[in-house]
């Protein structure tokens, strides 16, 4: 949330202002002085952005409104949002952020007010709880523990479901997931959530006494591994259009071991009441005939998320009709704008992780004490997989362009700390004694004689770690932080592999335009006779 | 009054089992050159880098100019003592030039100066003026040789320590250095410390030598009362092998 600095001028703002009635000044400076608002990096890509697309966002205070990145959620992230838009309130999207942990960091955090989540979910992944729980139980647990409200279900159950292709379930006259077992050799291939949820795999196959052993599969690409004949039975979400597009069959799950993923809008409390009330509004009103068609549209037809929420909620609102389908041709000034947000996340976490890395560096060559402890931590950090660094960085930096750049930063940090203390380190040691016998000091014999001696390994760090960022920065769209990676997120939630390039194909150019700039780096900064000893 | 006075210096290892140096007494006058010669391990080098601080007694004390050393303001001592090492320890990534003028231009001399001075250098050394935009690596040996000792000439230095630095030379290019070496110290006298394993060379360039055996001073003298009344058996017999 904004607060302009100077608020009385404004007058009476839209009609939305009303319910999110400013706060007093004094919390306006707590607002302030958070951590994220003093490093200020949303900030300083906005003026990035605007200096270079034209680009500008200056917005009064609004309901942010989230989404995971899948189809589904994000067409229901499309719905609240247009829905509130249409009650005449501020809504400002964040939609597209990542999984489970990442959309509901982010609401605990306060970086979002509402996102779409599934009962079902709510129970197993947020609350664990043992049992399955009625909707007010977990209403009660959830305002207890985080201060949250779930509002009225849309009215559709999307639960997992097992599949199997038509044509082999009429074969073998296949009507329940029991039966199952009476097919032996089998491929069975699941998405990697479902595979590992207590309420997945292990309690199905435990419950329908399955012996299967399944592989773990990116669920973006697991129908076209059915529809290949590379696998035979996969879970899917039960309102998902391509069981239709694949013609596939879903198995009844006769001992009810799936909880209901009934999908309805996660808030936080302290949301104004008539938002909450507004949100109430679209309780009931999407069946699950209807969710497959709006799935249809987008993963199928192709068509905008913006475009299928309006149209659905233009049935009983005076008609207009949808827009064409998603062009199919590239779209060349969102490539260079995400290119560009790439490139400056790229760089900004560069220049920062040079700016502590290779002092740290000159420390540690100094005192030699420090150099295991520092190394052993920063190469830790190495170890954390990506996504869940961008999880761990919601609680400190919220979501958006700061924790990406944190994250970055810290992943840039090992190889241009390494390459930095190990070149001073084995900068010839008659050198280090002559420097020191002709009278330089300290400073002197690092500034004229190591650093210049240790710079093409320095610099070669520099550049691993930039490669690193480029293809690291494509997950930062799963924290709202955009980029190329928006190109991939939403191209494998739409199973459109079109898109996945668009974002896909930029950055493997930009990998290699910045091995070029490096290159050239060299050459201008480094005599040659020194690049070819380094190369040996 | 000698320019550099070693007062009973001892310099230990092993936690003080061993001794590298042992109760060295030394006094060494202006503008005079002094070779210390000796086998390997006979402390040569330790001796030579105690002048600079390089190294540091364990007991006794130096003086430099008339003053004991201040350990905490090494670099302004070390300013005004040359230094050259076995292999030139040129530095790679600076040229020519900029080897031999790093310290003037750290000492801030105004540049006219800096290049005259060079200048200077370098003719005296016999090196065509245009090496200085090159990189050591495309010089010979001997010109890289020549090189290190502009730069170690630079700020005109009153002391000169020189440790091996003509170890790595071939024969001829030798005695070519070793006659640049004479003329130089015609036409700028100084007071020279070399240290060299080759009793040639220093029977060639000193006007006094040193015989160190074991970290302990064997004989003190010019060549010829050295060769004509050795002290110790050790000095006859180190006579005899080198100059045969």
């Amino acid at each position: 949330m904004r607060y302009s600095k100077n608020p009385d001028l404004t007058g009476p703002g839209p009609a939305g202002n009303n319910l999110n009635a400013k706060p007093p000044r004094c919390k306006d400076y707590t607002q302030h002085f958070s951590l994220r608002n003093l490093c200020g990096f949303a900030a300083l890509r906005e003026i990035f952005l605007i200096c270079i697309v034209g680009v500008s966002s200056v917005s009064a205070q609004k309901i942010v409104v989230g989404s995971k990145f899948d189809a589904e959620g994000r067409i229901l992230g499309e719905i609240i949002a247009q829905h509130l838009e249409h009650r005449g309130l501020q809504v400002e999207r964040r939609l597209g952020l990542g999984a489970t942990l990442i959309c509901f960091q982010a609401l605990t955090n306060g970086d979002i007010d509402v996102y779409p989540e599934y009962s079902g979910t709510i129970e197993q992944a947020i609350l664990k709880l043992a049992n399955r729980a009625a909707l007010d139980e977990l209403r009660q647990q959830l305002q207890q523990q985080h201060r949250l409200e779930l509002l009225e279900p849309f009215g559709f159950n999307n639960t997992y479901a097992i599949v199997v292709r038509r044509a082999d379930a009429e074969r073998l006259n296949l009507k329940s997931i029991g039966d199952l077992n009476s097919v032996s050799d089998w491929r069975y291939g699941f998405s990697n959530e479902f595979l590992n949820r207590p309420d997945g795999w292990p309690g199905l196959a435990e419950s329908y006494g399955l012996r299967a052993i399944p592989k773990g599969i990116e669920h973006g690409l697991i129908y076209r591994a059915i529809a290949e004949n590379s696998l035979d039975v996969i879970d899917v979400y039960s309102t998902d259009a391509n069981i239709q597009r694949y013609d596939l069959v879903i198995l009844q799950d006769d001992k009810k071991f799936f909880p209901d993923y009934l999908a309805a809008p996660l808030a936080r409390e302290k949301m104004p009441p008539a938002v909450k009330q507004a949100l109430n509004e679209l309780a009931g009103t999407i069946a699950e005939t209807d969710m497959i068609a709006l799935n249809a549209a987008a993963t199928i037809d192709q068509k905008d998320f913006a475009d299928i929420a309006r149209a659905f909620l233009q049935k009983d609102r005076p008609t207009k009709s949808m827009p064409e389908t998603r062009a199919q041709k590239i779209d060349w000034p969102a490539i260079f704008r995400r290119s560009l947000v790439h490139l400056f996340l790229t760089g900004f976490a560069l220049l920062l992780a040079m700016l502590i890395a290779i002092p740290a560096g000159v420390m540690v060559y100094r005192s030699p004490s420090m150099s295991r402890p520092l190394l052993y931590v920063v190469g830790l950090l190495q170890t954390i997989p990506s996504i869940a660094l961008l999880a761990f960085m919601i609680p400190f930096f919220g979501i958006g362009t700061t924790p990406a750049i944190v994250a970055l930063f810290l992943y840039a940090l090992l190889p241009i700390l390494r390459n930095t203390t190990a070149a001073l380190f084995s900068v010839d040691p008659l050198l280090k004694k002559v420097s020191l016998g002709m009278g330089l000091t300290t400073w002197q014999r690092l500034r004229h004689i190591e650093l210049p001696l240790a710079a093409p390994t320095i610099l070669a760090g520099i550049k691993t770690a930039a490669v690193i960022n480029v293809g690291t920065a494509t997950l930062a769209a799963f924290i709202g932080a955009g980029g190329l990676g928006e190109f991939i997120v939403t191209g494998l939630a739409l199973t459109n592999t079109r898109l996945v390039l668009h974002g896909a194909i930029p950055a493997a150019i930009l990998a290699i335009v910045v091995e070029f700039i490096f290159e050239w780096l060299e050459k201008i900064l480094i005599p040659k006779h020194l690049l070819q000893k380094t190369a040996e | 009054m000698s320019i550099i006075s070693l007062d009973h210096i001892f310099k230990s290892y092993n936690d003080g089992k061993d001794y590298a140096l042992y109760d060295i007494q030394l006094d060494l006058s202006e503008n005079v050159t002094t070779a210390i010669v000796g086998t390997s391990g006979s402390g040569k080098s330790t001796l030579l880098q105690l002048i600079n601080g390089l190294e540091r007694p364990s007991r006794g004390k130096v003086f430099v100019f008339g003053h004991e050393i201040n350990y905490a303001q090494l670099p302004a001592l070390r300013r005004r003592l040359g230094y050259a090492v076995q292999g030139t320890g040129l530095f790679p990534h600076l040229t020519v030039g900029e080897n031999i003028t790093l310290l003037a231009i750290l000492e801030k001399w105004e540049s006219h100066r800096i290049k005259a001075r060079a200048e200077e250098l370098m003719q005296l050394t016999g090196l065509p003026a245009d090496f200085s935009t090159r990189y050591p690596y495309e010089l010979s040996g001997g010109q890289q040789q020549r090189v290190g000792l502009c730069r170690a000439m630079m700020l005109d230095p009153k002391i000169f320590l020189l440790d091996e630095a003509f170890g790595a030379l071939d024969p001829i290019t030798r005695s070519e250095i070793h006659e640049e070496f004479s003329r130089l110290q015609k036409v700028e006298p100084r007071t020279i410390i070399m240290v060299t394993h080759d009793l040639k060379e220093a029977l060639k360039l000193a006007q006094q030598i040193i015989i160190l055996h074991k970290g302990r001073i064997e004989q003190i003298g010019s060549g010829t009362q050295l060769l004509e009344n050795p002290a110790t058996e050790f000095v006859a017999n180190f006579f005899k092998s080198q100059l045969s």
